[in-house]
């Protein structure tokens, strides 16, 4: 029983390193952009089809692809908000809401008319592997993508701590006016913000190819994951939504466990429903409040 | 003066009636009734939607929740019961009612993005719920309704026409109740709630009450549509009845027409429907993905150029049209 208890919590925090990446990316688009980026998902499918197509047709380790992924989505995510997102700023819900909800659909259909709905999927060496510790079982491709999403968490925290840019991200964040007064230059900052932002969704796609499969609606199961993780961890705050992102992961892992197979949507949904009753402002107080 | 313009407007309104009541003697090709069908359900969707997410500028995209309600009230009813889904309808559009007083309790307390999130999990929420229902609701695989053949008193027709002419009065019920709406106080209190709220709260209007009082109707409304859906597609399962392409055509063509105008869902109806029927002559309906692959391009097009709706276009056509005429009859004024 206890065995059974830690099994889930090790494969729920496993899985919580990749919703980490992508509500990483929702907060951060939210923190400076003040836009909530509904179709943060559909990238991370665009990472997981650039990986497999690298994969199958080069033979490019999933793994090693993300060093094309990230700054491909980097460059997607630069032109989003140059030509999409930058022109709806201010002015009002209705198009902001609509304009990347829009684009969310727009991914998901072109990928289903591009590469069909079928399951695509990329074996690795080890994507079966695994390893124990007492009882404990460990998936190798889990691990890996896990400790690579943490160690990018860590990157993007000294990015934001450590360089102009990123501290200019978190003034722009915690006030635009006065940051715009300080000479900081918006369109820049929010272009470096999207970019990154996608870029992690990029990553999470290729860290998840290896025990993923690819589809164009992949992308719904991790959004809601991560607006149910960002409004948890508080709007806003980078390290809010890493905590409460392996707390989904562990949450959802325990219910699927003890509740049933097909209970994990349920899971994340009363979640959601009951954070947003009981907690609209999340567990954390943040620089972005 | 004004009752110059009053009346050239009822007169549009008469002359379009009377267009769609003769229309399905003029069309007998059963392929094109359906059409004619799905864009006065979906117009009317819309239309209930846009109480809400046009004129309080509350934007739901959970709306799939009542239609669900109302579609599985009403079979649940008709089945379980053999009552008639004339009360099937009503019943479903109270049971929706009940059920947006606790939703709205629990979203209304969220602005913008997040009362979006919230209705979809709402919605979701319910759909995963009626596929477990499995032995009242008979689970993921659902049901067919029993065909009675000729049955006007159960809401069943041999002739697609009598399908028509019930959506035709759907969507009248719910133009008529839009344009009583948009005259009253509370139209005024809701466009105010839809412009700023906290201003809307400062003044004294109890934007929590309004709101919830124009979830009710638009949620009854909504409720409605889905009953007829299932009658009319003889079907039900958690995926069709709570898919969330019906809270998502429903934001759609209220958007695409144009947000909080009375006659917006039905023109973002027509034109979507449009594209779609002549997307699928063209392509076939082997392709997953062309329909919705347009719609997002239009909507995000709409976004960026017209946020007001397509519905603008028309008027401003119509007023030069209308200008040159007055132009030339000068007895005529225009200006009220």
């Amino acid at each position: 029983m206890l065995a059974t208890l830690a099994q889930a919590v090790i494969n729920g925090l496993l899985i919580g390193g990749i919703y980490a990446l992508v509500s990483i990316g929702v907060t951060l688009i939210f923190g400076v952009v003040k836009i909530v980026n509904f179709a943060q998902g559909e990238f991370v499918m665009i990472g997981m089809y650039i990986s497999f197509f690298l994969a199958s047709s080069f033979g490019v380790d999933p793994l090693l692809s993300l060093l094309i992924s990230m700054p491909t989505l980097f460059a997607v995510g630069v032109l989003v908000q140059h030509f999409l997102i930058r022109r709806v700023l201010g002015l009002g819900d209705m198009p902001q809401i609509f304009l990347t909800f829009a684009l969310s659909l727009l991914l998901m259909n072109v990928a289903l008319l591009l590469f069909t709905a079928n399951y695509r999927t990329v074996q690795t060496a080890y994507s079966e592997l695994s390893f124990h510790i007492g009882p404990l079982y460990f998936a190798v491709a889990k691990l890996i993508a896990f400790v690579i999403a943490m160690l990018l968490s860590a990157v993007l925290y000294l990015f934001l701590h450590g360089t102009d840019i990123g501290k200019a991200m978190r003034a722009a964040a915690q006030n635009r006016e006065v940051a715009m007064l300080m000479g900081i230059n918006p369109d820049r900052v929010f272009c470096v913000a999207v970019g990154v932002a996608l870029a992690l969704a990029g990553a999470a796609g290729s860290l998840l190819m290896p025990f993923y499969p690819a589809y164009p609606l992949v992308g719904q199961v991790f959004v809601l994951m991560a607006f149910v993780a960002v409004v948890l961890g508080t709007l806003g705050n980078v390290t809010g939504a890493l905590i409460a992102s392996l707390m989904m992961g562990v949450a959802e892992s325990l219910g699927v466990q003890f509740v049933g197979a097909d209970s994990g949507l349920i899971v994340v949904f009363v979640m959601l429903l009951l954070t947003l009753a009981l907690r609209p402002n999340g567990l954390f107080g943040g620089w972005a409040r | 003066m004004k009752s110059a313009r009053f009346t050239r407007s009822w007169f549009w309104v008469a002359a379009l009636a009377a267009a769609a009541l003769v229309l399905p003697i003029v069309v007998a090709n059963p392929f094109a009734l359906d059409i004619c069908i799905r864009v006065l359900l979906f117009a009317f969707i819309g239309v209930a939607w846009n109480l809400m997410g046009g004129y309080a500028k509350q934007l739901s995209l959970g709306h799939a929740a009542y239609f669900g309600l109302g579609a599985y009230t009403s079979t649940i009813l008709l089945i379980r019961f053999g009552i008639s889904p004339w009360i099937g309808i009503l019943a479903g559009g109270v049971v929706a009612m009940a059920a947006s007083l606790p939703i709205g309790a629990l979203c209304f307390r969220l602005r913008g993005p997040y009362f979006a999130i919230a209705t979809i999990a709402t919605a979701q929420v319910l759909m995963l719920l009626f596929l477990k229902f499995r032995d009242f609701a008979w689970g993921a695989e659902g049901t067919t309704l029993p065909n009675l053949g000729d049955a006007p008193l159960m809401m069943q027709f041999e002739s697609r026409a009598a399908y028509y002419y019930i959506a035709l009065a759907l969507l009248a019920l719910g133009l008529a109740i839009t344009y009583r709406i948009e005259r009253s106080w509370m139209g005024f209190y809701l466009v105010a709630v839809g412009e700023d709220e906290d201003a809307a709260e400062a003044v004294g209007v109890d934007t929590t009450k309004i709101k919830r009082h124009i979830y009710l109707i638009s949620a009854f409304l909504t409720a409605l549509g889905g009953t007829f859906y299932v009658e009319y597609i003889y079907f039900i399962d958690p995926n069709t009845a709570f898919s969330f392409n019906i809270s998502v055509e429903a934001a759609l063509v209220s958007i695409v027409g144009g947000i909080g105008t009375l006659w917006g869902p039905v023109v973002g109806t027509v034109l979507l429907e449009a594209t779609s029927a002549l997307l699928q002559s063209w392509f076939g309906s082997g392709h997953g993905g062309v329909q919705l692959t347009v719609y997002s391009l239009i909507l995000i097009a709409v976004i960026l150029w017209r946020p007001s709706g397509l519905i603008g276009l028309f008027t401003d056509l119509y007023r030069r049209f209308a200008s040159a005429g007055a132009a030339r009859a000068k007895e005529v004024p225009l200006d009220g």
